[in-house]
């Protein structure tokens, strides 16, 4: 399941801490078994979850953009846990595998999405792969589509979901779902 | 260190090797604790390094201009210069 082992849900004792895993088990990413793991430190495991949650249910970036975004990036580092996830929400708001796999390849000449769309994914493309070409240009490009508020909530959501892609790779982790 | 430096360099080769070296020193709460901490931290340090920015302030303490502040420190992070060689 994971080289590092979860709690079992009832060794999680603080309600904060279940009510977030709980939160997390209703989006679906990521599922129970983050959560779970990164409970054995509760109160720095609610900073982060709450964190997570803020950044990928709320804000003015549209959440089947952010869907599709975290997953390149988890296909990206080839990470099998996050990359299985989907988010149930995105889900029953009409995204489809089909744009997911758009998204994570051939973006640029998609119609299915918009150039706003399409600089976004750009952003997620290129930040951890070739960070140089996130230049002060790329910013200004940025900004035709986006508010500077926008920029930095998605800047943030890669920031954070990247790094947890990675850690779940070296814990050699699969979903729950799927273990 | 050496779990931050293969995370952030090279995380496909991380293995069984790597994970029992890991377990030899610290608990399981303790790797929690330090994933957490990479989570946190480790994907702002490209972020906030392609914005340019810098500290406001000098090693003396003074406030300093964003153009004073790169002089001093770098017009790019440390592990990004890393990144960069290669």
């Amino acid at each position: 399941m994971s080289r590092l082992a979860p709690l079992e849900l009832d060794q999680i004792e603080d309600p904060e801490l279940r009510d977030l895993t709980a939160q997390c088990v209703e989006l679906g990413v990521p599922d129970e078994l983050f959560p779970r793991i990164i409970a054995r430190v509760p109160a720095q495991a609610k900073t982060l979850l709450g964190v997570m949650l803020e950044l990928h249910t709320k804000g003015t970036v549209d959440h089947q953009l952010k869907e599709i975004i975290r997953i390149q990036l988890a296909r990206f580092v080839e990470d099998p846990y996050f990359s299985a996830l989907r988010s149930k929400r995105a889900i029953a708001e009409g995204l489809t595998e089909e744009r997911i796999d758009a998204g994570c390849d051939d973006y640029e000449d998609s119609e299915l999405f918009t150039e706003a769309e399409r600089m976004a994914l750009r952003f997620s493309d290129q930040l951890f792969l070739d960070p140089d070409k996130v230049d002060a240009i790329f910013y200004e490009q940025m900004r035709e589509h986006w508010t500077e508020a926008q920029i930095m909530e998605i800047g943030t959501f890669l920031a954070i979901y990247h790094a947890a892609h990675l850690f779940m790779k070296t814990l050699d982790a699969r979903p729950l779902a799927a273990a | 260190m050496r779990y931050v430096e293969k995370i952030s360099t090279d995380a496909d080769s991380f293995d069984d090797d790597d994970w029992d070296d890991l377990r030899a020193h610290l608990s399981e709460d303790e790797i929690a604790e330090l994933g957490m901490f990479l989570v946190g931290n480790l994907g702002f340090h490209t972020f906030f390094g392609s914005l340019k920015f810098f500290p406001m302030f000098a090693p003396d303490g003074r406030l300093v201009s964003q153009e004073e502040s790169m002089a001093i420190y770098g017009d790019k992070p440390e592990s990004l210069q890393g990144e960069a060689a290669e």
